[in-house]
Order: C-alpha cells, then structure tokens, then sequence
C-alpha cells in the first residue's frame, strides 16, 4: 500500500497521476454516453412504482366506492375500469364499423350497375374480349359485397347485443340518470343507443378541453361537488388533495392517477370491458340491483327509538354489536381501561348498580340509559371524566338496528 | 516604438526576431501564472534536476504566489510517508473541496420545499445527464469525510501529536469533526424521503431532551413542532451557508496552526519532550515543488479516480419513497455516524444518555491536550493514553451496534418476518419478496405448509390434505376474511391453496421457503402457524402479493412469551370446544401485501 501510494520517482507519478485523470475522464464519458438510456429506464422504473402506490392508496381510500378492481359500484360511484372513461365507445365502434362498410357497399353496387349497363349496352355492345373482363369483375363485385354485408351483419348482431344488456338497467329504472335519455319516449329511439349517441365518451360528456390525466388529476385533487345526486348512496367524491384540503400530497395524486391510468388497454378493449363496468345504476355482476336506500338514522329522540323498536319488534344482536363497537365506530378506542372514557367491562353492572341510583335517572330503564348515552353524550357526564368528547353524531350515524345491537352488547359487560 | 499606450508584441518581433519573441512571451506569462517559475524551471523541477538558477525559482510561488503560501516549501522527510499521518489530514481537506463542488452542481437542481425537493432528486436522476453520478459522489463523499476525519482524529491521538505545542491545533480539528458531522447530518434531510426524514428526525429529537431550553432548541431548529417547510429550509440553509462558512474558517485555522508548528515527526525520531518538526535538517528536505506536488496531483487523481469507479459499479446514494410524517418505516435508524448515541439512548434517560453523555464526551475529547501534559510522545510511555484510545474505538463501536435497529427494540415476529421479506429498497438492500421476476409471479395461493413434511408425500397430496384441514378448522375462511378486508377484489379471492410451481417460478419457490424458513425460527410466539402468499392480478403489468400469517394466539405480557411450568408457550383458548370437547386456542391471522409492477425492476 506505502509503495503504491508513494511512488518514489517523479516521472513515475506524473505517469501515474496522468493515468488515473485519463482514467475517469474515460469513465466519466463512457457514463456520460450511457446517460440517455439510463434516465429512460430510470423513468420505466419510476412511473412503475409510482403506479404500486397508486394501487396501495386506491386500494385503502377509493375501492370502497369505486370497487376493487375500478369497476364502480353500482349507484354509488363511476367504474374507472371503463372503456368509456378512455374514450372507448362500443357502441359508436360498431356503428362506425357498419357505416364504413355500408359506405363501401353504395361505392360497390354504384361499380356493379356501370358494369351490369356496360355489359346490356344494345347500342354499343362490348366486344366478347370485353364481355369476360365484365363478368370476372362482377363476379369479384360480387364477392365483396357479400363480405362487406357479412360485416354488417356481424356488427348489427354485436350492437344489439351490448344494447340489449344495457336495457336491463334501462328497463330496472336505473338508467335515466341523464337528461338525454328523457326524450326517447318521443323519438321511439333505441333509448341507450341515445344515450351513447349523446354522451359519446366520459370526456366528451362532461365537456373536458383537456387530455384524460388532466382530467383524472383536477377530479382527484378537487373532488366532484354534487356527484351524490348522479350516484345518489354514495358519500359524493372529496377532495383528495391537500391543496383543496383533503389528506392527500401532490406526489399521491400522481401515483393515483398513474394506477388509475394504467387501466387503459389503448386498442385492447372490448365490450366485455363494457359491460363489465357497474356504472349507471345498472345491475350488478351476481344480477342483484343495486343496494337498497340505506335505512333512515336513528337520531337522538330516546324515547321515540325505543318506541319504534317495540313497534317494529327490533332485537339487537350482542354479536353484531360488539363488532360495530370494536371496528365500525371504534368506541374501544376511548372506552378501555378507564383512562380517558368508562372502561367496556363493566358497564351494564355500573349502571344498574351506581348511575340509575342517581336521583335524575329515576324511572329510566338500563336500556334508556345506554341509548341516551350514545345519542345524547352531552346531556349527562360521568364525574372524573371531561365533557364533549364523545362525539355528538352517533344518533345520525346508527340506525335504530345498530344501536340495539350495541345496547345488547353493552348489556353482556357485567 | 508603437504607437499603442503599452508595449506592442509587434516591436518584440521587431527587436528579437518572430520565434524568439513567441518564446520569450511564452516564458513571461507562465512565470506570471506560476509566481515565479518559468519554462526552463518548470522543465527542470519536473525532471528531478536541480535548479539552475539562484536564487531557488521554486520557492518563490511560497513567497509571492497566493495559493502556495499557505502551504510548507519543504517538508521533513519523515512526515511524507504513509507512517505517521497516513495521509488522513491530506484526504479531508481533499473531501472539503471535493464535496464542494460536487455540492453546488447538485445545488444546481435543488429546491427546498417540501413539495418540490423530492420530485428535484427524480429530476436529477431522471432528467439531469451525469445527475445521478454526482449525487452518487456527493453522497459517498460526505460519508467518506465523516470517516476520514474520525480517523484523522484517532490518528492524532495515537501518535501523540497533540501535545505541547499543538493543543489548540487539536481543539481545532475536533471543532471540524463536529461541524463534518453536522453538515452530514444536515444534508441528509434535503432529499426528503422516508430515510431523510426518519433519520434526521430521530437525531434531532436529542435536541429536546436538552434541559429547560429543549422546546426552545427544538424550534428552534425544526421551525415547528414537526419537521416541514421551515426545517426543510433552516436545514438546507445549514448545509449550504452556515456550516461550511464555519467549516472554511475553522479549517483555515487548523492548517494555519499545522503549518506553524509543522508536521509533528514520528515519536521515536526527536527527543522526549522536544519538538523538532520545524528544524529540518538539508538533507531530510523534501521540496514541496517538485516532490510534495506531483505527489498531490497523483493522490488527487488516484482518489478521485477511486470514487468515480465505486459510484459507477459499487454504490448508489439511497432514495427510498417521498417523506411521510404519518407513516413510521420500521427499523428507523439515526446516520451511522450518530448510531453511538442511539446505542447510548437505550441504556435510559434520555437527557443523561442523549444530551449529557455526548457532551462530557466531546468536552473530554476538547480537553484532552490539556489535561495529558506527560512530555513524552513515544508509545511506550503512553500506555494509559493508547489504552483509553482503544477503549473509545472500542466503546463506539459497542454503542453503534447497540444503535441498530435490531438490538432490543421489541416487535412482534409475524410483523417483522413480514417486513423482512417485503420492505422498500433501503440502504442498497430489498425485501426477497419483491425480487421475484414478474413472469414468476403466478396468480394463486401457495402456503409455507408446503414445506413441512413434504418428504413422505407429494407435494399435491400435502396440498390437498392441507386444504382439507383449513377447510375444516374454519382457518381458510378466516384467510378469506382477512384477503376481502384487505381489498382484495370478490373476483380475486383464492378458491384453495396450490403447490408451489417451482419448474416454472424457481424464485417464487426460493422465496416460499424463505418465508417457512423464517416462521420456523418464532415457534414460541408462532405456535402451529403457516404463512401464505397469495398472488393476484391487479391491472395488466400489475400484480398484488398477500402475505398472510396464521397462528394460535399466546399470552404475551411485555413484549415477551409467557411459558408454563413445562416450558411450554401459553395458549390463549377460546370459548369454543373442538369435536372431542377441548378448548381450542384462539386463532389470529395477519396480512400485509404489496403491488409489484412489471417495470419496478426490484431485482436489478
């Protein structure tokens, strides 16, 4: 190492030290050719992890309403799995497909009459020579006009059918989302062909100057302010960006965009893909309609929630119960060792035994307590325990359902 | 005569000749340039020659040059081996420059904003030609200045060089190890990414612990609460501005004091309690021109050389994903430079251990010329001295290790074995489970059962007998569960397990025995578990990759696993009862999953 490092020689270094500047300036320009090919594949690198993210927050924050694989839900959110949203039109592809083909057909007939005149010609009958010729390109004519009405053929059957599934949700009343579809009454037009005659694709729909990232990152970042009238049980789409208040960084709403982005099969997709799509109200894949209207809450009335669970003979279910209180409303998270709200264990004995021997609660049963309590938590707070922080909404979150069944599981923590 | 105001080139070539005037001009600049040495010189330094005129041209740029002034025209013969100095004190001034200029090219590309810093590191990896070369230099730069100048320390400790005359030349020096180690510290945060923002996060917590002030110190320096903006940007501000001001005139002031007091010379060669560096006898000069520099200019092409090829084939600065304050990658570690005080922050209170211990440390350190005042340097005098030298090295090493993330940080096996197959690319190292080649993730749910007693059968029937079981036990609906709260779409879900195609996925068969191999090392916390990976398609070129844990619930109580008298794990039973009416334990499933696309390239 001392011998390497301390050459004795002056030439020796200069030689050396020569060498090795050569030396990099090689490397560095051998790196320096290989540059442009680096940053492509850094970029392919890139743009896929960024789409693996993408999954991941799509996965955790948008698959509850735009499903697992984008296809939609139903009435509550647009597929984005959706040949539609990529300017993909099925509809308008076989339309297009027959009208190119009918346009062949007018040139092809127009060519078979000339020739059908040419060869009946009295006045200046063609030569035999020439009569040959006439009949070997009728024959060809011929052979592609068949062709061509096979395609036709092919493409009505195919429009038909991808309209005739999509009747089923016109049929069901979950179509006519859209004012378009409001005339077809008049015209006696095949109702969704209208549809798609109007509305051509998403971007065309909502009128969108830009390119579909554009549109998908401005949806993302700004939400869609009203979208719960056209998907009337689902939440309405929020704002996700921080930007416009919502949790997520500029760099996630790329990823985002980039995964939802990657569902574009470009030329690849079908009519499969279409009506693979639960958008529109329409029917869901086991057949089922989309869900009913969820059930009205139970708001914070104690003494009318308990009246109509005698009425409607509602019976809670401590197993139901103990999961909405575990996961669905977290209540664990505040009600556990006592530190911060009453413990779980033990409630239905505290109670009977110490709360209902109060002066104000006379005449209240075990079950009026726990209601009010979950509804009402401002009126009355444990001593030792600070004030609003439960939270007031729990009476418009539940329905009459879920608070029996929480209160049936409260009644098991002796 | 010209007619121009100054001496005209023409009236040279009239006076002497065309060619003699081109040379004599020639040979005028360069002596300008040089400060005193012309071509002739020149020619004769770099032969070996003596020189031929007096007096000597060639200490002259010493003496009028700006930039040779500061440096010795001769050294002693002694110091210019690879014994005593090693070159440490030549290699981080060499890493100050070289960290510069490296440091401005990137500051080319930069901007310290929490929204825009990250997206400039894909910038200067993506867009920027020889962008990832000079960060890969800058990085492996800073980590190699940080080392060099410990080392230059410990050197110096060693030989003994800091003694009388040279105390304050000492305190000096550790004043730059400190500001090396800051400005390492504090460049680390600007790529804001997970590592950055964990690290430095957990380094400057240290600064809360600081009594009275701590939240004020901690403000401070973060400019909120948390890191964000304004930490980005007093950070970054340190980097670029403050700490390499201090670091430039402190360094002045170590080289102004080394060249004062010269080079102190190995101990054997002067007398006890003498100092001799700076009378060097005739014959043990060594000319800085033309002996020291061309040596300079190798060992500057010979470094750099070294580090262009380490960047090239070798080393790659880490980026891992964009900094997030919600999520906490585990393993978080502080710099490895700061990993002793980590170490030392697990042995208790977090002032005493985080604030007190590394101050009286550096304050020892500061102090140390001035309380060993024993005149002699030789080794054999020393023994005291040399043995709390090796017990420093011995002690921060110790308190590094005990700074991994590994050493007593307490998380539940099916986490960990989990994270350890499936982690982001960190430190030039990947979780297995992501280097499987996308052609060989095949869509299917394959268990680690597999791999237990797959002697005796086939692996089919061991599948099938497999399935049977779960089917039964009600653990493959519990799986099933898990997958759908997961997200895994309805279509998605598995029907049963499969065996392991190992013809055509080999990695895929590798990883799968990984992940037994590991499951079999926690049979206390993991009684009667099996793993599965279940692989589904997400979008085209996008795979999903599940992996699930399932095991008989234990008592756990404080991180540890509770044992019977027998030696035997407690179970944690159910109210349930089996066929034959005993309890069955319970049972708990864990799951985490990544996507893994076609392009990620994690096995590059």
């Amino acid at each position: 190492m001392g011998r390497l490092l301390f050459i004795r020689s002056i030439e020796g270094r200069i030689l050396a030290g020569i060498t090795m500047f050569v030396g990099m300036m090689i490397l560095v320009g051998w790196v320096a050719i290989n540059e442009e090919a680096r940053m492509q594949s850094f970029v392919r690198q890139h743009t896929g992890r960024s789409v693996e993210r993408g999954a991941e927050l799509f996965a955790s924050l948008c698959s509850e309403c735009h499903g697992e694989e984008g296809y939609g839900q139903g009435d509550r959110a647009p597929g984005l799995n959706n040949p539609h949203l990529f300017g993909y039109d099925p509809v308008g592809l076989q339309t297009v497909a027959i009208t190119t083909a009918n346009r062949a057909l007018v040139r092809f007939n127009q060519d078979l009459s000339n020739l059908l005149a040419e060869q009946t010609d009295a006045e200046n009958p063609p030569s035999e020579e020439r009569q040959n010729e006439i009949l070997a390109a009728i024959a060809a004519l011929e052979e592609q006009i068949a062709e061509q009405q096979a395609v036709i053929e092919a493409a009505v059957v195919e429009r038909a059918d991808i309209l005739a599934t999509l009747d089923t949700a016109v049929e069901n009343g979950l179509f006519p989302l859209w004012d378009t579809v409001v005339d077809i009454e008049t015209t006696g037009a095949n109702e969704v062909e209208v549809f798609f005659n109007a509305n051509g694709t998403r971007l065309a729909q909502v009128g969108w100057a830009g390119d579909l990232h554009g549109y998908v990152v401005t949806t993302l970042i700004h939400g869609r302010p009203g979208s719960a009238n056209v998907y009337p049980n689902g939440t309405g789409m929020a704002a996700w960006s921080q930007t416009a208040g919502g949790p997520l960084r500029q760099d996630q709403i790329e990823d985002l965009a980039n995964y939802i982005l990657n569902w574009d099969k470009g030329g690849a997709w079908t009519a499969e893909d279409f009506i693979a799509v639960q958008q529109y109200g329409k029917p869901l894949a086991d057949g089922s309609l989309p869900s009913e209207p969820p059930p009205p809450p139970a708001g914070d009335d104690v003494l009318g929630i308990l009246a109509r669970w005698q009425a409607t003979e509602i019976v809670g279910s401590a197993v139901s119960g103990e999961l909405l209180y575990d996961a669905e409303y977290g209540c664990t998270d505040c009600h556990r060792n006592g530190a911060s709200a009453p413990d779980t264990v033990g409630t239905a004995t505290r109670i009977r035994n110490e709360r209902l021997t109060l002066p104000q609660f006379a005449g209240y049963t075990i079950e009026q307590y726990i209601v009010e309590s979950i509804t009402r938590p401002g009126d009355y707070v444990v001593d030792g325990y600070s004030s609003g922080l439960m939270p007031s909404n729990f009476g418009v979150r539940m329905t009459d359902q879920q608070l029996a069944d929480i209160v049936a599981y409260l009644l098991t923590q002796e | 005569m010209s007619i121009l105001p100054f001496p005209s080139f023409l009236d040279d070539v009239k006076e002497k000749g065309f060619k003699k005037a081109i040379f004599e001009g020639i040979d005028d600049s360069v002596e300008r340039l040089t400060a005193g040495l012309n071509v002739q010189d020149m020619r004769e330094a770099f032969r070996g020659d003596s020189a031929s005129r007096r007096p000597n041209p060639r200490l002259t740029p010493h003496a009028d040059g700006f930039w040779l002034h500061m440096r010795p025209s001769y050294f002693n013969r002694d110091v210019t081996g690879m014994y005593p100095t090693m070159r440490l004190g030549w290699l981080s001034s060499y890493f100050v420059w070289f960290e510069t200029i490296t440091g401005i090219l990137l500051m080319l590309w930069y901007t310290p904003s929490p929204e825009i810093a990250y997206g400039d590191m894909l910038t200067i990896l993506s867009n920027v030609p020889l962008g990832q070369l000079m960060r890969d230099m800058h990085r492996l730069g800073a980590e190699f200045m940080v080392a060099v100048v410990a080392m230059h320390m410990m050197r110096t400790w060693i030989t003994g060089s800091y003694k009388k005359p040279r105390q304050f030349t000492w305190f000096s020096g550790l004043l730059l190890l400190v500001i090396t180690g800051f400005l390492s510290f504090s460049g680390y945060l600007l790529p804001w990414d997970q590592l950055s923002l964990w690290a430095v996060t957990i380094g400057a917590s240290m600064a809360e612990a600081t009594p009275v002030v701590g939240d004020q110190v901690n403000l401070l320096l973060r400019g909120a609460p948390e890191l964000g903006a304004n930490g980005l940007l007093r950070f970054y501000l340190l980097h670029v501005l403050a700490l390499p001001a201090l670091l430039f005139v402190f360094f002045g002031v170590h080289y102004y004091k080394v060249v004062i007091h010269g080079h102190s010379l190995p101990p054997q060669k002067e007398n006890i309690g003498e100092d001799t560096a700076k009378r060097v006898p005739l014959d043990k000069r060594v000319y800085f021109i033309p002996d020291m520099l061309t040596y300079e200019m190798f060992w500057l092409g010979a470094t750099t050389f070294i580090i262009t090829v380490l960047c090239i084939w070798f080393y790659h600065a880490p980026l891992e994903n964009h900094a997030d304050p919600q999520v906490t990658p585990l393993g978080t570690t502080a710099p490895w430079y700061f990993l002793w005080i980590q170490g030392a922050l697990k042995l208790g209170d977090k002032f005493i251990w985080g604030v007190a211990f590394p101050t009286v440390a550096l304050g020892g350190l500061a102090m140390l010329p001035y309380m060993d005042v024993t005149p002699s340097r030789r080794y054999a005098h020393r023994r005291f001295m040399l043995t709390i030298a090796m017990l420093l090295i011995s002690v921060t090493t110790i308190l590094s290790y005990m700074g991994l993330a590994k050493f007593a940080v307490q998380t539940s096996a099916e986490t960990e074995i989990v994270h350890e197959l499936t982690f982001e690319p960190a430190h030039s190292k990947v979780g297995v489970g992501r280097t499987i080649p996308f052609d060989q993730m095949i869509v299917g749910a394959y268990t680690t059962a597999q791999m237990h007693g797959a002697d005796e059968m086939s692996a089919n029937d061991m599948i099938a007998g497999f399935n049977a079981e779960v089917m039964a036990n009600g653990q493959f609906d519990q799986m099933i569960q898990e997958l759908k709260d997961q997200h895994v779409g309805a279509n998605q879900l598995p029907l049963r397990f499969r065996s392991i195609p190992a013809d055509e996925a080999p990695k895929l068969a590798i990883v799968m025995e990984e992940f037994a191999h590991h499951l079999d090392l926690a049979p206390d916390e993991l009684p009667g578990v099996w793993g599965a990976l279940v692989i589904t398609d997400n979008q085209a070129g996008l795979k999903r990759l599940d992996w699930v844990v399932s095991w008989d619930s234990v008592l756990i109580q404080g991180g540890e696993v509770q044992f019977d008298e027998e030696g035997e794990p407690i179970l944690v039973y159910s109210e349930q009862l089996d066929a034959e009416g005993n309890p069955v334990p319970v049972r708990r499933i864990y799951s985490d999953h990544l996507f893994i696309h076609r392009a990620s390239a994690y096995f590059d």
